[in-house]
């Protein structure tokens, strides 16, 4: 269990968004988290890393590798994310900041991280983006010449940099055409099989996620209604709401809906 | 049919102008009280207290019921001053910014609304003329003209003019893309008539607005020349040439400092108050203001 | 960039040609016969002689045209002959000037950073605590208050009552805190309000969440990424203004006795000493067509889209 949430509630002053959660993440499995905008789903990955919006407090524990992230003070936590915990999120301009070049970025990462030396941080930046499939030389670029599949598979390699053991992926192939987001979604199934991290994927649509995912959870109204395997669930769910997201995004005429013989198999 | 137009004017949530209203209007008699005090002062006052009489065995009195901020270092009334500095300052603050509209508006309709040549024409001269810093114009034009509040404030004018026109010039750009405007040049009316008609009442709130916030900057502007003896020459009773008057005497009666100073910053504030109000009511955006 | 700096160039070239020209018409039809002026200021008593003498070497017996087409000579040659009121070379004694004023922008704009940046800084992150109402309400009252009676007002509480600053001319480091400070405080009101609502916006950016989210520590986002970021709003603004910064320096070299050339131009005004005032108006159309380059230059910097953006246009 490389992540557990127990019990976590966030919310502000005079409202609950998040109601008592819990969720756990194997070492190094796929794990989706499907729920509608509005169901706290985002809010959840967010208090995982400590990054929720200052007028929302999170109660509860998040144990990761058996520590309770939500005791960690500030700076034992900006260690730890981007290191051992990373995120993607869903906007991928946002990725970057727009005056700094890709490899400003990847440079300023790893030096507050730690590594010293320049060339050995160009070196893996290098590798980085190549892993990902973009060209070296894309590092010399600014965030707006590169396309939005670039961007995003960039985001990935910079989340990736320094081996996390769990990637978080907010909503991270909402915002890509359909094409892009299913060689992103490729490249994070890949990657996790080199690398061994586990992945937490939060999304509003389980198609997204039905080929790779390993375990589902779906939440509504700030509680998870059902969690388990992603067969189960997708072929067999037991609660009503499940029911409800699955026919309202219907896919054509195959009738394994888990994605066992897939459309289109590219 | 022409009714039926200046109906389709700005429409505007009731609810909004509840407490905006009430505001507005005590900021509005606040300044037309500072009028009239000041022009009832002139009226009665001068009776009493000439504000430009130096009775120089009455100087740097303090406060008595005869005067009641004190005399000055000529033995004038301070308050009397005050009063008609306000309307001074106020009077040709209005004129200014009234003379700057007269003239910028219906350059601004004309180049908006005719377009082609004339616009371009306009465009020019307005990037000219927006390509030096207005202040300096200011201070440049009053000195080529020698110094002098009747000046000043043409100096004013000639810098304000160009900014309100390209205002009402861009609010007619988009205001003629909408259809009210063609209907009403297909059923034949004059130019004189849509621009006049039609277009007018769609730029008074913006232009209000502008006029507003500027208002506060020609009062500063205005006092602050007349202070280093550009604007209102002695012994008028300006308040920054009252404050340029009085200054070897501060040390020994600060309030000749004080009272102009507070008079300036409570009329600019009044002033600037009536620009956030009037922006909220019409709802103008910061940024569509040139 | 060339092109565009160009395009600036003439505007403000030609403008200023039209004001020189206007100039050049008021000096000559001006009330007031400015050979009398001149030999006013050096001498009691002038005879008839003594003035015809004065017109014929000043070329002012010339036909208009031929006076213009000299006086236009002399403009491209930047010379603008003799102060009427001094009898010394406008350009020299301007020139000696500029110094002067350069020290007391460059402080008063050290103030304004010192004044807006924290305080901006301050209120955009502690939004809606005591420090954004403070500075909210100093900015209110800022607008309102005219930059020579908060020179007053310094006057009278660190010149006179809590300290003894200089409050007069120029003479070494202390002479130049009160003009600076005034003239900084003066034109920070605007600027703390501007800064704060543009950081608020980058803060709530997503490039800062992707930053935190790589382990970024907070002072590091904000000076490095959430700050430039937020630069090119307050430095149009800036450019904007510089007209009422120009005008401040005026106002303040009056209000402090400061020899600046602000000064300088008030006293032209007031002797009608017109070859003073025609210089000062170019030595500003230059400062004013720097500073404006220098603002488009410094977009480029903090913005690297619009500059491969004109790199492309330019092939």
């Amino acid at each position: 269990m490389i992540l557990s949430i127990e019990e976590l509630s966030i919310g502000s002053r005079d409202r609950t968004i998040v109601d008592g959660v819990s969720l756990a993440v194997r070492e190094g499995e796929f794990m989706a988290l499907v729920g509608q905008s509005g169901s706290g789903k985002s809010l959840l990955s967010q208090a995982i890393g400590q990054l929720l919006p200052p007028n929302l407090r999170a109660s509860g524990k998040v144990l990761f590798e058996g520590a309770d992230l939500l005791a960690r003070s500030p700076r034992e936590m900006r260690a730890l994310r981007g290191k051992r915990i990373s995120y993607i999120f869903q906007d991928y301009q946002g990725a970057f900041t727009p005056f700094r070049s890709i490899g400003a970025h990847f440079d300023e990462y790893q030096k507050v991280h730690g590594e010293k030396s320049r060339t050995a941080r160009r070196d893996t930046a290098a590798e980085a983006l190549e892993s990902v499939g973009l060209d070296a030389a894309l590092l010399r670029r600014y965030p707006f010449q590169l396309s939005g599949g670039q961007l995003q598979r960039a985001a990935i390699a910079t989340a990736l940099l320094l081996s996390p053991r769990l990637l978080i992926a907010d909503e991270a192939t909402t915002a890509l055409d359909s094409v892009s987001a299913h060689r992103v979604l490729e490249l994070l199934a890949r990657k996790q099989r080199e690398t061994g991290c586990a992945i937490l994927f939060v999304t509003h649509d389980w198609r997204h996620v039905r080929r790779y995912a390993n375990r589902l959870s779906v939440m509504q109204e700030g509680r998870i209604v059902e969690s388990g395997g992603k067969h189960r669930i997708l072929d067999h769910p037991q609660h009503e709401y499940t029911r409800k997201l699955i026919e309202a995004a219907p896919i054509l005429g195959r009738s394994l809906r888990s994605g066992l013989g897939e459309e289109g198999q590219a | 049919m022409k009714t039926m137009f200046l109906r389709t004017r700005r429409i505007r949530p009731e609810s909004k102008s509840g407490t905006r209203k009430s505001r507005l209007q005590a900021i509005v008699a606040a300044l037309f009280v500072l009028l009239v005090a000041s022009a009832s002062v002139y009226a009665f006052g001068v009776l009493k207290h000439d504000p430009t009489l130096t009775d120089l065995r009455a100087r740097l009195l303090g406060a008595s019921a005869l005067h009641p901020f004190g005399t000055d270092h000529l033995g004038r009334d301070v308050l009397t001053r005050l009063l008609l500095g306000g309307g001074q300052t106020l009077g040709y603050s209005l004129l200014a910014l009234g003379a700057a509209l007269i003239i910028g508006i219906p350059f601004g309709l004309i180049a908006g609304y005719k377009r082609g040549r004339i616009d371009r024409l306009f465009m020019r001269v307005a990037d000219g003329f927006l390509a030096f810093p207005d202040t300096i114009v200011a201070i440049v034009l009053s000195g080529l003209l020698g110094a002098g509040i009747g000046n000043l404030v043409l100096a004013i004018v000639i810098v304000k003019w160009v900014s309100y026109a390209r205002l009402v010039r861009s609010t007619v750009l988009s205001e003629s893309q909408k259809d009210y405007v063609a209907v009403a040049r297909t059923n034949g009316l004059s130019d004189a008539r849509i621009m006049s008609r039609h277009l007018l009442p769609h730029i008074a709130g913006n232009v209000l607005v502008l006029a507003s916030l500027d208002l506060g900057k020609i009062i500063l502007l205005i006092s602050s020349l007349s202070y280093i003896g550009l604007g209102a020459q002695p012994p008028t009773p300006e308040w920054g040439a009252m404050l340029n008057d009085s200054r070897p005497y501060f040390q020994s009666r600060p309030e000749l400092m004080v009272y102009p100073g507070l008079a300036i910053v409570s009329t600019v504030l009044l002033a600037n108050m009536l620009g956030d109000v009037l922006r909220d009511r019409f709802d103008v955006k910061k940024e569509a203001q040139p | 960039m060339f092109r565009i700096l160009l395009r600036k160039f003439s505007e403000v070239f030609l403008f200023l040609l039209f004001i020189m020209f206007v100039s050049f018409l008021f000096i000559r039809l001006a009330p007031g016969d400015p050979v009398l002026t001149i030999l006013n200021v050096e001498e009691l008593s002038v005879s008839q002689e003594q003035v015809e003498a004065m017109r014929e070497e000043m070329g002012f017996n010339d036909p208009l045209f031929v006076q213009f087409g000299k006086w236009l000579l002399d403009f491209v040659r930047l010379d603008f002959g003799v102060s009427y009121s001094t009898g010394q070379p406008v350009m020299a004694t301007l020139l000696r000037a500029l110094p002067a004023t350069a020290e007391l922008t460059a402080g008063a704009l050290l103030v304004m950073l010192l004044v807006s940046v924290p305080l901006g800084s301050l209120s955009a992150l502690y939004r809606g605590r005591w420090i954004d109402s403070l500075s909210r309400m100093l900015a209110i009252v800022g607008a309102a208050v005219p930059s020579f009676w908060l020179g007053l007002i310094l006057i009278d509480l660190l010149g006179v009552r809590f300290a003894h600053l200089p409050t007069m001319g120029r003479d070494g480091f202390l002479s130049l805190i009160l003009p600076s400070l005034t003239l900084g405080l003066a034109i920070s009101s605007v600027y703390v309000r501007l800064l704060r609502s543009s950081l608020l916006d980058s803060l709530s950016q997503e490039f800062v969440r992707s930053a935190r989210a790589r382990g970024l520590s907070e002072a590091r986002i904000f000076w490095l990424h959430a700050l430039r970021h937020s630069l090119p709003p307050v430095i149009t603004v800036f450019g904007v203004s510089l007209g009422s910064l120009i005008g401040g320096v005026v106002v303040i070299e009056v209000l402090f006795a400061y020899p600046g050339i602000g000064k300088l131009v008030v006293d032209a005004i007031r002797q009608r000493d017109y070859p003073l005032i025609q210089g000062y108006i170019l030595i500003m159309a230059i400062v004013v067509f720097v500073v404006n380059a220098l603002v488009d230059l410094s977009y480029r910097y903090l913005n690297p889209e619009m500059q491969l953006k004109e790199k492309e246009a330019a092939r």
